[in-house]
């Protein structure tokens, strides 16, 4: 096993460790846990039991369409708001616990020490990247594919769009988290990255409305500024939107929200490799 | 050269200026300054923890900025901040990882380490538990597992009892008989003056003085001691040959700062048929090394 790879595994593991010394990411797997028993035990309730019972009498023949209800619809307007949910509140939750562990490892005393190991700057920010993104991204398929094993296994419909959001959910985490770890590089601050973070969520909804605000706005450069702003900035409203279409098998225009997300996360990852390296501990 | 600048004034501080070291292997040795004399700044330029203002840094050839010219060493800060989650086992195994050590030397040495630190009984347990003389101990043993051939510490015994003291002192002796070059940051100039073969002193940001300890703290000059009740003529020749007299227990010290001097005092002393207690070379103390180089 090569030095490199012996330090990477190394790096990802001391993520993993501190990851769960902080209590914020048991909270996040309990909280997982708790939606996990949550679905387990709505669909014990009658009037679920009930639906699914009729959908299954009728069966194919009925193409699983009760009397005004259709469990097809249901199921998935359930995985879209579990989507949804993780889009929101899983990713703030996800971005808070996340926000402390790259300027604890600036701290004085430790960050000297790392250092001074036979390995790059960039191979430390990079494998502690690589840990939180692992951290969350266990927490995101334990979550969905729980959910989803639950809600197939009781209604025999297993929709594998839903697992299209482990991926883009994971994704968007990630661009996320470039934002945080160049906040942590630059200002040594959790809250600091978690407010830059969050606000850049915030904006996402509001930036999508670019056809309106195309109409809207009266100057060409207000025009302009605003579309930079769209298109050089993550969009996790958009890939939020796509993710439900996805689920609910409704077509979605292109993949442009995805690739310009991933420049925007690359460039800021970069920037926070380049500030790592040139800082003095 | 190091400068660093304040963000808001602008105003420049110097805090390593050209020093240049050459450190034969298998040397302890100690680097002493004043506080914000450069000591840290410098260790930390050998590191490659801050960059050069301007020039480079070099260790065993290769620029510092190299993570493979880090390979040979080992390194213990001061006031180090273990993450505590850590047993002192599992901090062993992540930083020689680091190291480069595969996980066979690994299970192999982390027993050896804590071993020689004395620290076996606790290898299981969390770092938050540890005193602070036993986080300096398996501090050292981070340092020394992937046997480094420069051992860098700073403030090594910070902390640590005398009986701690003791141990560490007797490891780094071992080190230093295996061939391995150990560079001590330390403020305790008594164990700096204990450890250490050879010492500079770095003040504003430049050495001020450097040398083999036993060149530096020969004195110049002898003490001679002779009982209080020679008689009066006697006392009054040695005063005016000594350059100090000091009287102490009914004995009278008399120091002379040559040897033609002092073997005057000795004949004049004899041929009143009096006896010389004491007749002994005399040597300053590292603190009186340090002192006269730093106010200068």
């Amino acid at each position: 096993m090569s030095h490199s790879f012996t330090a990477t595994v190394a790096l990802i593991r001391d993520t993993f460790r501190e990851a769960f010394a902080r209590k914020i990411f048991w909270g996040l797997f309990g909280l997982s846990i708790v939606m996990i028993l949550f679905f387990l035990f709505i669909l014990k309730i009658d009037i679920v039991e009930g639906g699914i019972a009729t959908a299954s009498l009728f069966g194919a023949g009925a193409n699983r369409r009760m009397v005004g209800v259709d469990v097809d619809r249901i199921v998935r307007g359930v995985y879209g708001g579990i989507a949804t949910f993780l889009y929101t509140w899983g990713m703030f939750l996800a971005v808070f616990a996340s926000a402390g562990l790259v300027p604890s490892v600036l701290e004085p005393g430790r960050i000297e020490l790392l250092v001074s190991k036979p390995i790059s700057r960039v191979h430390i920010l990079l494998g502690r990247y690589a840990g939180n993104v692992l951290v969350v991204s266990c927490n995101i398929i334990f979550l969905v594919l729980g959910i989803w094993t639950i809600l197939g296994v009781k209604t025999s419909i297993w929709s594998p769009m839903f697992l299209v959001s482990i991926a883009t959910t994971i994704f968007i985490f990630a661009v996320l988290l470039a934002v945080v770890v160049l906040m942590g590089v630059l200002f040594d601050s959790a809250a600091l990255a978690t407010m830059v973070t969050v606000a850049l969520m915030i904006l996402s909804p509001i930036l999508a409305q670019t056809s309106l605000m195309m109409r809207l706005l009266s100057s060409e450069w207000s025009r302009d500024l605003w579309r930079t702003l769209y298109y050089s900035l993550p969009k996790v409203y958009d890939l939020g939107t796509m993710t439900l279409n996805a689920i609910q098998s409704r077509s979605f225009d292109g993949f442009m929200p995805i690739w310009t997300s991933a420049v925007f996360g690359a460039v800021v990852l970069s920037a926070a490799l380049v500030v790592f390296s040139r800082r003095d501990f | 050269m190091k400068v660093y600048r304040s963000r808001w004034t602008r105003r420049e501080v110097r805090a390593v200026d050209g020093i240049s070291l050459r450190v034969p292997r298998g040397t302890i040795f100690g680097l002493l300054g004043p506080n914000g004399a450069g000591k840290t700044t410098f260790v930390k330029l050998l590191l490659s923890a801050v960059h050069p203002t301007a020039g480079s840094a070099l260790i065993f050839g290769h620029n510092a900025r190299e993570p493979e010219s880090r390979r040979p060493i080992g390194y213990l800060p001061e006031n180090h901040r273990f993450p505590t989650y850590f047993t002192g086992a599992g901090m062993l195994d992540f930083y020689a990882s680091l190291s480069g050590l595969d996980s066979a030397q690994r299970r192999k040495l982390i027993p050896e380490m804590l071993e020689l630190v004395g620290l076996e009984q606790w290898g299981g347990v969390r770092l938050g538990k540890y005193s602070k003389g036993m986080l300096q101990r398996v501090g050292l043993a981070q340092a020394l597992i992937h046997s480094p051939s420069i051992l860098i510490l700073d403030e090594p015994t910070d902390g640590v009892d005398p009986v701690g003291r003791r141990h560490i002192r007797e490891i780094l002796t071992r080190l230093e008989e295996k061939g391995v070059t150990i560079f001590i940051n330390s403020h305790l100039l008594v164990e700096v003056e204990q450890f250490c073969r050879e010492v500079a002193i770095i003040d504003k940001g430049k050495v001020a003085l450097s040398g083999k300890m036993h060149d530096l703290t020969a004195g110049k000059g002898y003490r001679l001691t002779v009982a209080n009740q020679v008689p009066e003529t006697l006392l009054e020749g040695l005063r005016s040959k000594a350059t100090s007299t000091a009287a102490r227990d009914g004995m009278i010290d008399l120091h002379f700062a040559s040897r033609e001097l002092v073997n005057e005092a000795v004949d004049l002393v004899r041929s009143q048929h009096c006896d010389i207690e004491a007749l002994i070379p005399t040597t300053s103390t590292l603190e009186d090394v340090f002192v006269r180089t730093v106010e200068k």
